[in-house]
């Protein structure tokens, strides 16, 4: 077991997790050891398996670790699976975590979850989603977060570098609608069953709000929508246009689904045309940053994204004017890829479904 | 940073070139890489972007030192500083 702290009763064990450094600044559920125990037991694996070192302070990532960091996050021992899943996403290599944690930028790991699971833990996709008010949410995206602070050694202005950091960095988890999309869930869309729970996740900037007014009487109305949509994610003050690469997540609300649905556009279909209507002329950009984009004709045309897969759209949100757009950090060796990886439930891990 | 790192790691002389306000994180990395004492000199925040002249003004104030440290004649910031 890794080692204890001791204090002489719980107001003073909190104090000594905030003046440790290990907590996000606030108050967090004491880390006892029958209560880490509980989520070790819930995550159906041994306490001491290592799922990988985490950057940029190397640390090992073992099960005990997450469920301590999951227990101070608030997490009940159905939420552990979900957090494993999300430490097993981030810990592959392409995500470039331990440069994620170091830059100066303010992405941070948006969390979209799909299956049975989100409805088993109550994980919210509907209005206000990404918080406050959902305690699944919030407590599965802030055991993350203290992971990566405590296990991978994300301190800010030491090693966590960003500037100005973000609210998305306290917790950064939601679900996706699933039942308000015209076209089946995101993770079936990334080769999943429709039974199987997958977390998916890129580094995001926060949400920037793109409004959209529908037009029934308007034929291009779907059109205007992909318009919008695409001038949020080609915003120049963004990384994605000015390095022209790295992810972007689109968060559709119900509504908005189902402009596209009724059109008949399909959700590979509305990630191409974001891809190609979300660019800048290369003279644009240069007129606002002449570091990262080449010298070069001046009306070419740089897109915001590599390819459409670059672009996760997903349905989240109640249902009104706003989707949202999610830039990202765009560098590291692999761009911000995204990742994805399947929650252990069912078969492979009966426990968590039991205790309660 | 983590270029001088990789460098000493295969065997080269390395120094890293940290500015004042990356100071604290470079010291991070190099604990963190299990290289605590690799060699680093300061340099004034910021260098990256201040235009070719003040880079150049930068450069020439520390090209001398960069190469005493390399060659061993010279001690880096962060063991003059007494900072690991």
């Amino acid at each position: 077991m890794t080692g204890l702290l001791s204090a002489a009763n719980e107001a003073e064990a909190l104090e000594l997790l905030h003046d440790s450094g290990c907590t996000d600044g606030l108050p967090v559920v004491i880390p006892a050891p029958d209560r880490v125990a509980r989520l070790v037991l819930a995550s159906g694996l041994d306490a001491d398996i290592d799922l990988g070192a985490m950057g940029p302070g190397g640390g090992s990532t073992t099960i005990e670790k997450v469920a301590t960091n999951a227990v101070m996050a608030g997490c009940v021992p159905d939420h552990m699976p979900v957090v494993v899943a999300a430490m097993r996403a981030m810990l592959q290599t392409e995500f470039d975590l331990g440069e994620m944690q170091s830059t100066t930028h303010c992405t941070a790991p948006l969390m979209i979850v799909n299956g049975p699971v989100v409805e088993h833990c109550g994980i919210a996709g509907g209005f206000g989603a990404l918080g406050p008010g959902h305690r699944a949410n919030a407590s599965i995206g802030r055991a993350v977060r203290l992971c990566m602070m405590n296990i991978g050694d994300a301190r800010p202005g030491v090693s966590d570098m960003a500037l100005l950091g973000q609210p998305g960095k306290f917790s950064f988890c939601l679900a996706e609608a699933e039942r308000s999309s015209p076209w089946g869930s995101l993770s079936e869309s990334l080769g999943y069953g429709a039974d199987e729970s997958v977390v998916t996740i890129l580094g995001a900037e926060a949400p920037h709000s793109v409004l959209f007014q529908n037009d029934g009487d308007d034929p291009d109305s779907p059109a205007r929508l992909l318009r919008a949509l695409a001038a949020g994610i080609a915003n120049t003050g963004s990384n994605n246009a000015n390095f022209s690469g790295g992810s972007v997540a689109v968060a559709l609300n119900p509504e908005h689904a189902q402009v596209f649905g009724d059109a008949g556009m399909s959700r590979r279909y509305v990630q191409a045309e974001l891809h190609r209507l979300a660019v800048n002329t290369r003279g644009h950009i240069r007129s606002l940053n002449t570091g990262f984009v080449p010298v070069g004709a001046a009306d070419d045309l740089i897109p915001a994204v590599r390819r459409p897969d670059d672009i996760v759209v997903f349905i989240s949100g109640g249902s009104g004017l706003y989707s949202a757009v999610f830039p990202s950090w765009a560098a590291g060796a692999h761009r911000n890829t995204i990742v994805h990886e399947r929650v252990a439930t069912g078969a492979a891990c009966d426990l968590p479904w039991v205790i309660g | 940073m983590r270029d001088g790192i990789e460098v000493a790691r295969r065997g080269g002389a390395a120094v890293a070139l940290v500015t004042e306000v990356f100071w604290p994180q470079g010291d991070s990395v190099a604990a963190s890489a299990g290289m605590p004492d690799i060699p680093r000199l300061r340099l004034p925040h910021p260098v990256a972007g201040s235009g070719e002249a003040a880079m150049g003004d930068v450069a020439k104030s520390i090209a001398a030192r960069v190469v005493a440290v390399l060659r061993g004649a010279a001690s880096p910031d962060n063991v003059s500083q007494g900072i690991r």
